[in-house]
């Protein structure tokens, strides 16, 4: 009982500080990402035309930038969404579940979206 | 059966108190954990009225990163699939949906810089005024950011 306990615990504090890494990592890129998109382009509103799309995204630069956007973005919303689902006061297997769960959706979110940058970045 | 429900860091802090009501049967202001709770304003202290906003707008964000994922497939059927999403989201409902969207990444945010701080210990836990000095200048950067929006061609 004092292992599990323990082992909560451990587990808990991992967690807060991987949200609380990626969350502050996410200010950085989040304004990175926002200004690019949005703060330095002139056309429609603010929005890239779609070969100003293909040309940002086969920069090199950031194309890693956009990688570890949306790998620290998606471990973040993953982390959130435990936390949301703990406060329902899950059982153990319950959370065991949610946790596969979350761990697959997130895996499967950043193989799209690395998909779809390099898709993107090959027609430039 | 509670003694498996260890308290979280991070976890709604009415949840203990929640449970706690359940077993003894005492009076608890609200009813019920988790999101119904979080719409639940009776009896809050301003670091539940944060708590409750960093989970809404947390929740939010993660719908608007699929959706955003979603919108972004577009680009792979070629430049007429995206220019007809750029007509549309050019009209004033979805600017409008834009600035909804810096407001839920402010209050996300500077409220997650404020947890991150105190939480590690490199801040005194002033929570209340940090909470609402941080709100002030997410509210300063969220005109800037509507006038850019709806002002900018």
């Amino acid at each position: 009982m004092a292992a599990r306990a323990e082992h909560e615990r451990a587990s808990r504090s991992r967690s807060w500080r991987w949200t609380a890494i990626t969350g502050v990592s996410l200010l950085v890129l989040v304004t990175i990402h926002m200004v690019a998109h949005h703060f330095v382009v002139d056309e429609v509103g603010g929005l890239r035309t779609y070969q100003h799309v293909l040309d940002y995204v086969s920069t090199p630069i950031i194309f890693v930038i956009e990688g570890v956007f949306l790998v620290a973005v998606t471990a973040h919303a993953m982390l959130g969404l435990r936390s949301v689902l703990l406060d329902f006061g899950l059982s153990e297997r319950w959370r065991r579940l949610a946790d596969r769960g979350l761990v697959v959706l997130g895996i499967g979110t950043v193989v799209y979206g690395f998909v779809l940058i390099g898709v993107l970045a090959s027609r430039a | 059966m509670s003694e498996q429900r260890a308290p979280a860091p991070d976890r709604d802090p009415g949840v203990e108190q929640i449970l706690r009501a359940r077993q003894d049967g005492s009076h608890v202001a609200r009813k019920l954990p988790g999101p119904v709770a979080w719409f639940d304003l009776r009896n809050r202290s301003t670091g539940h009225l944060a708590f409750s906003l960093n989970r809404i707008t947390g929740l939010g964000l993660v719908f608007y990163l699929y959706l955003h994922l979603g919108v972004l497939t577009l680009l792979l059927g070629g430049e007429d699939s995206w220019n007809g999403f750029l007509e549309v989201a050019t009209l004033p409902l979805f600017l409008g949906l834009d600035v909804l969207l810096v407001f839920g990444l402010l209050v996300h945010g500077l409220n997650g810089t404020r947890l991150a701080l105190v939480g590690s210990g490199y801040v005194p836990n002033h929570q209340k005024a940090m909470f609402w000095s941080l709100m002030v200048f997410g509210a300063i950067v969220l005109v800037y950011t509507a006038l850019h929006v709806f002002g900018g061609e």
